[in-house]
């Protein structure tokens, strides 16, 4: 009566949601598993990185000097000053870090061996996303005053009052709650999706070449492999481009929150 | 190499970033403000047009918002 399913070991087994769970490292139960790993290896790998790239900085800079400071001046030069302005440079120092974390843990979805990007788990873009929200907010309460930023945020001058029943709670909530869940959202799903994608490449193109074989599973299955090929290259791009993303928002709402004015 | 900025345009083309982001969360927050009120009114009394008017009313003034914060220029 049942169909053949993908899961009775007969058949392709299609990845999904699954994959992203990780049975623990030392024993099937225990609480290490290999996202945990990668926040670890990339969270060592940022910090030994900056401070060999800082220590005996010279005038003339060495190759390790050199990627460090065209990481930390692009994000400079590219986010801070661009997005937020002068003010910017004290941020740079956070922002820097926070693209640095975020790209070695969105990279390692490509890096043989660990080929897991970490931030496909939403715990970790949540719970930057929740710190690039304290720092924000608390920098506009310190800099227009705990009535004055709710004010700004609420009432955009220019529209009759009695608007501004309808409209203020909008604003609040899509200032105050949405940003910051957009903010993970949008930086988890990419990788998640990245991720998915990839593995159905891959693991497809395998299952037709090896298990199911023939001239038409062969040459389908090496189009797919080749394909993952590509697929990973682009992955790359894309993993790049989303911490520029998240960074770059970021700055826009401390930005924002510097603005005196809305 | 991080990606290059000026592919995505310079200050033009982040302003553009982050209004589609703004314009994104505003519509969901209308929906969900006045939608979740719309609701609360339909529970109490027992009459689900309250939460129709509440979405339709939300969905309303998110665009509207949307207009006036980015739209005009």
């Amino acid at each position: 009566m049942s169909f053949p399913l993908a899961a009775d070991g007969e058949g392709f087994n299609s990845p999904g949601p699954r994959d992203f769970e990780f049975p623990g490292i030392f024993g099937h139960d225990s609480f290490f598993t290999k996202p945990m790993l990668i926040v670890l290896l990339g969270s060592l790998l940022v910090a030994v990185l900056f401070y060999l790239a800082a220590r005996r900085a010279q005038t003339v800079p060495g190759k390790g000097q050199f990627a460090g400071e065209s990481v930390y001046g692009f994000v400079r030069n590219s986010i801070a000053l661009d997005a937020i302005g002068h003010e910017g440079l004290k941020y740079v120092p956070y922002l820097a870090t926070l693209f640095s974390f975020i790209a070695v843990l969105n990279l390692s979805g490509i890096i043989p061996f660990l080929q897991f990007p970490a931030t496909s788990r939403i715990a970790i873009p949540l719970f930057l996303a929740i710190i690039s929200w304290a720092i924000y907010n608390a920098i506009g309460i310190r800099r227009q005053g705990l009535v004055g930023y709710f004010k700004n945020m609420m009432f955009p001058p220019g529209i009759p009052w009695p608007v501004y029943i309808l409209l203020a709670p909008i604003e609040l909530f899509s200032t105050f709650f949405v940003r910051p869940i957009t903010l993970a959202l949008r930086l988890t799903f990419n990788m998640f999706a990245g991720h998915l994608v990839l593995l159905l490449f891959v693991l497809g193109g395998e299952y037709l070449v090896f298990d199911k074989g023939g001239i038409v599973g062969v040459l389908a299955g090496s189009v797919s492999l080749f394909g993952s090929i590509v697929l990973t290259f682009f992955e790359g791009f894309v993993q790049l481009l989303q911490a520029y993303v998240f960074t770059l928002l970021t700055a826009l709402y401390i930005g924002g929150a510097l603005a005196d004015e809305h | 190499m991080p990606p290059d900025p000026t592919d995505s345009g310079s200050a033009g083309g982040r302003k553009g970033e982050q209004d589609a982001w703004g314009a994104f969360g505003l519509m969901i927050s209308g929906v969900a403000v006045w939608g979740g009120v719309g609701w609360l009114v339909s529970e109490w009394l027992d009459n689900r047009v309250f939460l129709m008017l509440g979405l339709l009313l939300g969905m309303g003034a998110a665009l509207y918002l949307v207009w006036f914060k980015y739209g005009r220029s």
